[in-house]
C-alpha cells in the first residue's frame, strides 16, 4: 500500500503553532533574509512581530497586509525595508553578545593562527571591528586579547581597528562608558577587571582596553580607503551589510576577503548570512557559531 | 580491530539481548521496516501497535512533533499512516520504540542528551535528504535514529571504560569517538555494528553504523551517499547544541569534506545549497526536539550538563 505523505509543517523544520502563526511573518522573514541575509528564527518571530508592530502604529496603525503591500512595492518598499531592518537589529549591540563565537575564537581560532604564525619574526594579530557602531564589539575583543596575553598570545602585539561610517557613534565607542543594557551579558570578573565606576551606575573601560584599539571613521563603500586595510587575522562585520544592496555587497565582501591574511577568519552577525553570495571563503561551523575562512596557503583547500 | 576484540563485543552485546526492557513489538517492527514497502499491509503495522497501548499513545503525540510535522496529533495509527503514509509511520514507530528498548539507569552518556542527538540527527538527515531529488528519505531518518547506536551498548556493555571515554572527551573538549580510541582501543562504530548485526539491520544501515566516522580514516572512495549523508548531519547536530553534551574544539568545513564530495558527485544541486539558512532551520528545531525528548523519553538528568 502506497498513499502519498501529505506534508504541511509551517516552518521548514518546525511545525508548532505559535502567536506569530500569521504566516505573513512567515513571509515578511523570508523577504527580509531574501534581501538581507538576516533569518530571523522561530523563537524570535515576536521580535519579528513587535518590529512590523511598531512600523505599522507609526505609519497610522495600517494593517499587517497593507504593511506587506508597502514591503513589497515601489515606492516605498526600500525605504521601509531598511526601516524594518533597523526595528529589529535594535538592541542587538551589547557587551559579549555571542559567547559561542568568543569561545570559537579562543578555543579553536587563535590556536589555529598562533600555531600558523610562528614561524614568523613579528608576532602580530590584527582584528578589524567593521561597523563597530558605539564599540561593544571592540571592546569585547580587547578584553578576550588581553586575557590570552599571558598564554597564547604571550609575546605577541594586538591591533584592533574599530570603525563605523557614523561619526557620533565613534565618538560615543572613544568614550567606552556603558549602562546596565549594554552590560547585560558582561560577568562581574570582567566588569571588576576592565572597568572602572562612573558617577553611580555606569562603568568606563580601563585605560589598558582601549589602548589596544584605534577608533576611525570608515566608508565600507570608499574603495580607495578599503585598499588601506589589508594584512587583517580577523575581521568582524555584524548587522552592517544587511543595509547594502547585492551589487554593494559582492563590492564589500571581496574587499574583505582581499584584506584578510590567509588564514584568516571573517564573521558575521549570529543571524546573518552571506546566502551565497561568494564562494572565495570556506563556510565553516564552530560549537554554536559560524564564520568563513580565508584559507590558508597550506591547507590545500584555495 | 583484533579478532579477540571483536569476539570480546559481540559477547558483551549478547548480554544486552537478554535485556528484559526491548518492547515486544520491536525486533519484529524491526523485520518489518527491512522488507519493502508494497510488502507491507496496514493491518500488519496496526496490529502490531494493538499490543502497546501506551506506545501508540505515544507514537501518536510523535507524530505533532516538529520530527514529523503533523500540525495535531491524528486520532489513531490508521489516520496517521492515512496522512503521513506506512513508511513514515514505520519510522515514529521506530522512534517510540527505540526509546523505549533499553534500561537506561546510570548510563555514563545523559540519556536525554544521547536521545536529542540520535533524533536531532535522523532529523536533518530526512532534510538533506529532502534536498537530494530521488532518495529515500525515511531511510536517511532511520540511518541518523540509529547511527549512533553504539553509544548504547558503550553505556550497557562497556560502563566502566565509557565512564572513563566520557570523562576524557569532556576534559580535552575532543569528540566522543577520538576519546573512545584513545581510551577503549575501539568506539561505538564497532560496539554498534555488532548489534546492528544481532538486531539483522538492513546493509545499508549497518553500514552507517560502521563506517559513519570514517572520513577522519580517508576511506572515502567506498564511502556509501547514506553514510556519506549521516556523517555531515552528525557532524552538523555537534555544531548546533545537538551533539554529545560537551564542547568540541573543532572547526568543521562541511563543503570540504570529503563526505561532501560523495553526496555532490551523486547530487549536483547540492552544491548551490543555502548551508547557512539550513544551519538556521536547524537551530529552530532544536527547543522543539528537547521538548519532544523530554516528554517522551523523560526529561534530561539535569540539564546544566546539556
Amino acid at each position: 500500500m502506497t498513499i502519498a505523505p501529505k506534508l504541511a509543517p509551517a516552518a521548514p523544520f518546525a511545525g508548532k503553532v505559535s502567536e506569530e502563526a500569521n504566516p505573513v511573518y512567515r513571509q515578511i522573514r523570508d523577504l527580509i533574509y531574501k534581501v538581507s541575509g538576516i533569518y530571523k528564527a522561530e523563537d524570535k518571530l515576536y521580535l519579528l512581530a513587535d518590529g512590523c508592530g511598531r512600523r505599522m502604529k507609526h505609519l497610522g496603525n495600517c494593517a499587517l497586509r497593507e504593511y506587506w503591500d508597502r514591503l513589497t512595492a515601489a515606492p516605498f518598499r526600500d525605504a521601509e525595508l531598511r526601516e524594518l531592518l533597523n526595528e529589529i537589529t535594535i538592541g542587538e549591540t551589547c557587551l559579549f553578545r555571542s559567547q559561542p563565537q568568543l569561545d570559537a575564537l579562543r578555543k579553536v581560532i587563535l590556536p589555529e593562527i598562533v600555531g600558523e604564525k610562528t614561524k614568523q619574526i613579528t608576532k602580530r594579530l590584527r582584528i578589524w571591528s567593521a561597523g563597530c557602531s558605539t564599540g561593544e564589539e571592540p571592546y569585547t575583543l580587547a578584553m578576550n586579547m588581553l586575557e590570552e596575553s599571558e598564554r597564547l598570545l604571550k609575546g605577541w602585539k594586538v591591533e584592533i581597528l574599530a570603525t563605523d561610517l557614523n561619526d557620533r557613534s565613534v565618538e560615543t565607542a572613544k568614550a567606552g562608558v556603558y549602562g546596565d543594557y549594554a552590560l547585560r551579558s558582561t560577568t562581574d570578573y570582567y566588569k571588576r577587571k576592565y572597568f572602572s565606576t562612573l558617577d553611580g551606575k555606569k562603568l568606563e573601560v580601563r585605560p589598558e582596553v582601549k589602548k589596544l584599539i584605534t577608533f576611525s571613521r570608515l566608508n565600507l563603500q570608499d574603495d580607495s580607503k578599503m585598499l588601506f586595510m589589508k594584512g587583517m587575522d580577523l575581521i568582524f562585520c555584524c548587522n552592517v551589510l544587511i543595509y547594502f544592496d547585492a551589487t554593494s555587497k559582492i563590492k564589500v565582501i571581496n574587499h574583505f576577503f582581499t584584506n584578510l591574511n590567509f588564514g584568516g577568519y571573517f564573521f558575521l552577525g549570529t543571524s546573518e548570512s552571506l546566502m551565497n553570495l561568494t564562494d572565495k571563503f570556506h563556510l565553516v561551523h564552530f560549537p554554536g557559531s559560524i564564520a568563513y575562512w580565508k584559507p590558508s596557503l597550506s591547507s590545500g583547500k584555495l | 580491530m583484533t579478532t579477540p576484540l571483536k569476539a570480546q563485543i559481540r559477547e558483551r552485546v549478547q548480554q544486552i539481548e537478554t535485556m528484559p526492557a526491548i518492547p515486544t513489538i520491536f525486533l519484529p517492527l524491526l523485520k518489518l521496516m527491512s522488507s519493502s514497502v508494497e510488502d507491507v499491509k496496514l493491518d500488519e503495522v496496526v496490529r502490531l501497535v494493538s499490543y502497546d497501548g501506551a506506545l501508540a499513545a505515544q507514537c501518536l503525540r510523535m507524530a505533532a512533533s516538529p520530527l514529523f510535522g503533523m500540525a495535531q496529533p491524528p486520532k489513531s495509527i490508521k489516520a496517521a499512516v492515512i496522512s503521513l503514509g506506512l513508511r513514515r509511520v514505520q519510522t515514529i514507530l521506530l522512534t517510540c520504540c527505540l526509546g523505549q528498548a533499553f534500561p537506561t539507569r546510570n548510563w555514563a552518556l545523559d540519556p536525554a542528551v544521547f536521545w536529542r542527538h540520535s533524533l536531532g540527527c535522523a532529523m536533518v538527515c530526512r532534510k538533506f535528504s529532502e534536498k537530494l531529488a530521488g532518495d529515500d528519505h525515511e531511510k536517511a531518518y532511520t540511518a541518523g535514529l540509529l547511527h549512533d547506536i553504539g553509544f548504547v551498548v558503550n553505556c550497557l556493555a562497556f560502563p566502566e571504560e565509557f565512564e572513563k571515554v566520557m570523562e576524557r572527551a569532556g576534559r580535552e573538549e575532543i569528540p566522543l569517538h577520538e576519546a573512545e580510541r584513545a581510551v577503549m582501543g575501539f568506539t561505538h562504530c564497532e560496539t554498534g555494528h555488532a548489534l546492528a548485526e544481532k538486531w539483522n539491520l538492513s546493509e545499508d544501515i549497518q553500514e552507517v553504523i560502521a563506517h559513519h566516522h570514517d572520513h577522519e580514516a580517508e576511506r572515502t572512495e567506498t564511502m556509501q551517499p547514506l553514510v556519506a549523508l549521516v556523517h555531515l548531519s552528525d557532524l552538523l547536530c555537534r555544531m548546533r547544541d545537538l551533539g554529545h553534551g560537551h564542547y568540541e574544539r573543532q572547526k568543521v568545513d562541511l563543503i570540504a569534506d570529503p563526505a561532501w564530495g560523495v553526496l555532490v558527485k551523486e547530487h549536483r544541486e547540492l552544491a548551490s545549497m543555502d548551508l547557512v539558512r539550513f544551519t538556521f532551520e536547524l537551530d529552530d528545531a532544536v527547543e522543539e526536539i528537547r521538548a519532544t525528548v523530554a516528554t517522551i523519553f523523560g526529561p534530561a538528568r539535569s540539564m546544566a550538563r546539556s
